[in-house]
């Protein structure tokens, strides 16, 4: 059938209202959802990715092309059969209590939405009972804590102890990162995983996930 | 004094006067978000236009001229012993170190560790003994005094060891108003506190266009109880601010005027720098970088932008990403503490002691800042040329095939015509070796063993006992000093 030549081309140059067009397009001679899925949009974000560690991209245009495929995702997602997987996991990330730092904690959300997770972003300051109350409604695989500042990083004690308080602790793995944070301080809290910039983030997560 | 400053202006006058107007739509258009109602209030009652539906500050172009101009041209950041007091808005450039890293490289002591009070008990030792370094900024976190009571352990150590005006940035209103209180003591009351404040504060607001509860309420008690302060806006171009260098400054002079104009409502006149932090991302892996030659290109153009309303500004440069005292920090410091002092900043913090991004510190730093910072004040005396310094008459005494070693005209001008570093290896190759090969980094390591045994060893603090029993007295909350 097709070859998925323009889809592919669009998602590489992170031209989402093109990659639309050529997804429905597809749609529209008959291929399934899960083949555009898997031989036009991973394929072409495999291609990304290769230039990414290649250094022939910067994040700026991964990202861009990795939103593109979320979008196209979406308008296929009506198409998939039952049993197709669509999303990697379900994130619910935040900063924490007392810290308005919030560039690491955005570029760890984005990567990892364009890894294929689903993102539930809580923005900053956010106290340890919100996090259990988004907890209870999102319920996410993985709970991803962020802070910038030394004095801030007791809160992310306190919100594991929250969670386990409130009973969720073992619903979800957490992860936690930021400048300050280290995988020793990880340990004492009893968090899952630590990563040390977004990339780390993506992998560490599938890790916990037990996915690749 | 040589030739005048600013002798360098990336942007052309028609470059600044664009970048100006593009910062003038954005607050008009776009506005600033104030998350803080209560605040909001007053400034609508001033005559702001005011959204309380989304929050949002309007600067219609009157108010925000009527409000610049009462901020004023020129005011001084004192020091305690009136030595080492600092004019602003008189084409002097002040060098600073920066201020709140976690974490230092305690190379005596083998490596990277957590910072604690003594760590601002150090610092500003050593800036009191370094000559370059003009003022004091409260160098790191001292994480081993609760938080609740580091803001007012942290300057009392900071006096304690620095007579040099003092500069933090302070988390919350709570915290300013401690360490005023610890500084009206000090001072002798509040008035005489208020006629010489030899304190100043920081804060920011969150790049874009938003500035937060506790920026807003410091600017207000710092404005109302004369203290010299700065909402420094700190862009990161290609994350918080666009990726080009003309629109990260017009985002960060509109901030920056923002944080100017607000403290005018609250007291017309109160002493306030116009803050600018302008860094940039490296976008190949999303790597901060506050050591590219860009920062150091918007820090010069910052001054250029401040200046076209004559504000004095606390400009940024000297920051890093070398983990170490290394060949990168000395070329990334280097360049940036250059390029922002020719364009004349009044101020120029980040410039001493930090690496890593400013998440750490390091003494050793301190001292190679203070040689770098010394060149750079070499470069800005200029070369003087009069009938003397042309010197004919000696090239005529001394003639072909003379020299000028023992000439009285040498010793007259040997001292003031040039710099001479404390820490570069000068001595020629076998003196070096048997000196044992030191290094820049070595000779730092040597004087800062030096200045913190020398002063650790013969006195005990710079403020007198009898008004340290008091602050004691008056301030159980700090730890011995
Ligand atoms: C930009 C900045 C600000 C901006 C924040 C704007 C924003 N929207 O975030 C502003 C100016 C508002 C700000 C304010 C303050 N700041 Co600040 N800030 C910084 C600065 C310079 C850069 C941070 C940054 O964005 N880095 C770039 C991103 C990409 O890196 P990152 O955040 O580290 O994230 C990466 C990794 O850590 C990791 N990661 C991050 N989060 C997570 C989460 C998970 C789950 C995982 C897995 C990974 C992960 O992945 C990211 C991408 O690779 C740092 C210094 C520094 N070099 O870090 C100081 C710094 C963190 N700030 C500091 C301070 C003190 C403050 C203030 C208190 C200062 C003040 N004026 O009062 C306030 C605090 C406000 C508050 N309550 O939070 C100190 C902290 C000291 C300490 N005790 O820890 C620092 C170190 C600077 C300094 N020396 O003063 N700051």
């Amino acid at each position: 059938m097709s070859d998925f030549k323009a889809l592919s081309e669009a998602v590489n140059k992170g031209d989402t209202k093109t990659a639309l067009v050529e997804a429905q397009k597809a749609l529209d001679a008959g291929s399934s959802a899960e083949e555009i899925l898997n031989k036009g949009l991973i394929t072409a974000m495999n291609e990304v990715g290769d230039k990414f560690s290649k250094g022939l991209l910067f994040v700026p245009q991964m990202l861009r092309s990795a939103k593109t495929m979320q979008e196209c995702t979406k308008l296929l997602q009506p198409f998939f059969q039952e049993g197709d997987v669509l999303s990697k996991g379900k994130v619910l990330i935040g900063t924490v209590k007392g810290d308005l730092h919030d560039i690491g904690k955005n570029l760890v959300s984005m990567m990892l939405e364009g890894a294929g997770f689903t993102i539930t972003d809580m923005g900053v300051d956010v106290s340890p009972e919100k996090f259990v109350e988004k907890t209870r409604e999102v319920k996410p695989d993985i709970i991803a804590l962020s802070a910038l500042l030394s004095t801030t990083m007791p809160a992310m004690a306190q919100t594991i102890e929250a969670l386990q308080k409130a009973g969720l602790r073992d619903k979800a793995k957490v992860m936690i990162g930021g400048a300050p944070v280290t995988e020793k301080y990880a340990q004492q809290i009893n968090a899952d995983s630590y990563a040390s910039d977004a990339g780390s983030a993506v992998n560490k997560a599938k890790a916990l996930l037990g996915i690749s | 004094m040589g030739r005048s400053l600013p002798v360098f202006k990336p942007l052309t006058p028609a470059d600044v006067r664009r970048i100006d107007q593009t910062s003038r739509q954005i607050l008009e258009r776009i506005g600033i978000r104030i998350k803080d109602d209560a605040i909001l209030d007053k400034l609508k009652k001033a005559g702001a236009q005011v959204n309380h539906h989304n929050q949002r500050l309007r600067f219609k172009e009157e108010w925000l001229d009527k409000l610049l101009s009462r901020a004023p041209s020129q005011f001084t950041l004192y020091s305690r012993d009136e030595k080492n007091d600092l004019s602003l808005g008189e084409g002097e450039v002040h060098f600073a170190n920066g201020g709140r890293v976690f974490r230092i490289l305690d190379i005596a002591n083998g490596g990277y560790r957590l910072t604690m009070l003594r760590d601002i008990a150090r610092t500003a030792m050593l800036v009191n003994h370094l000559e370059h370094i003009r003022f004091y900024v409260i160098a790191c976190q001292a994480h081993d005094v609760e938080p609740q009571h580091y803001h007012l352990n942290d300057f009392c150590n900071a006096f304690n060891n620095t007579t040099k005006h003092v500069m933090g940035g302070c988390d919350n209103l709570e915290g300013v108003r401690q360490v005023w209180k610890l500084a009206s003591l000090i001072a002798g009351g509040e008035e005489r506190l208020r006629e010489k404040p030899f304190f100043s504060v920081i804060t920011n607001p969150v790049s874009p266009l938003t500035i937060g509860p506790n920026a807003a309420n410091i600017l207000s008690f710092c404005a109302t109880h004369g203290i010299p302060v700065t909402c420094a806006s700190a862009p990161i171009a290609g994350a918080t601010s666009p990726a080009t260098l003309a629109g990260t400054l017009a985002q960060m002079h509109a901030e920056a005027l923002a944080g100017v104009a607000i403290t005018q409502v609250f007291s017309p006149g109160a002493k306030v720098l116009y803050g600018a932090v302008p860094a940039t991302m490296d976008l190949r892996n999303i790597e901060f970088a506050m050591g590219s030659t860009e920062m150091g290109m918007m820090g010069a153009s910052a001054v250029q932008l401040a200046k076209l309303y004559n504000l004095p500004i606390r400009a940024s440069a000297g920051v890093t990403e070398a983990k170490r005292p290394d060949i990168q920090s000395g070329v990334e410091k280097s360049f940036s503490n250059l390029m922002v002092a020719m364009a004349g900043a009044d101020c120029i913090l980040l410039a001493a002691g930090m690496l890593d991004s400013g998440n750490s510190i390091s003494y050793e730093q301190y001292t190679i800042d203070n040689e770098i910072i010394g060149m750079v004040y070499r470069v800005l005396s200029g070369i003087r040329v009069n009938k003397d310094t042309l010197s004919l008459d000696v090239i005529e005494q001394a003639g072909p095939g003379g020299n000028y070693v023992m000439e009285e005209h040498t010793v007259e001008h040997m001292m003031e015509e040039f710099f001479y570093p404390a820490l570069s290896v000068r001595c020629n190759f076998d003196i070096w070796e048997e000196r044992g090969r030191p290094t820049m980094l070595s000779r730092a390591n040597d004087l800062v063993h030096n200045i913190l045994t020398e002063r650790e060893e013969v006195e005990e603090g710079l403020l007198d006992p009898d008004l340290l029993l008091e602050v004691r007295k008056a301030f159980p909350e700090i730890r011995n000093i």
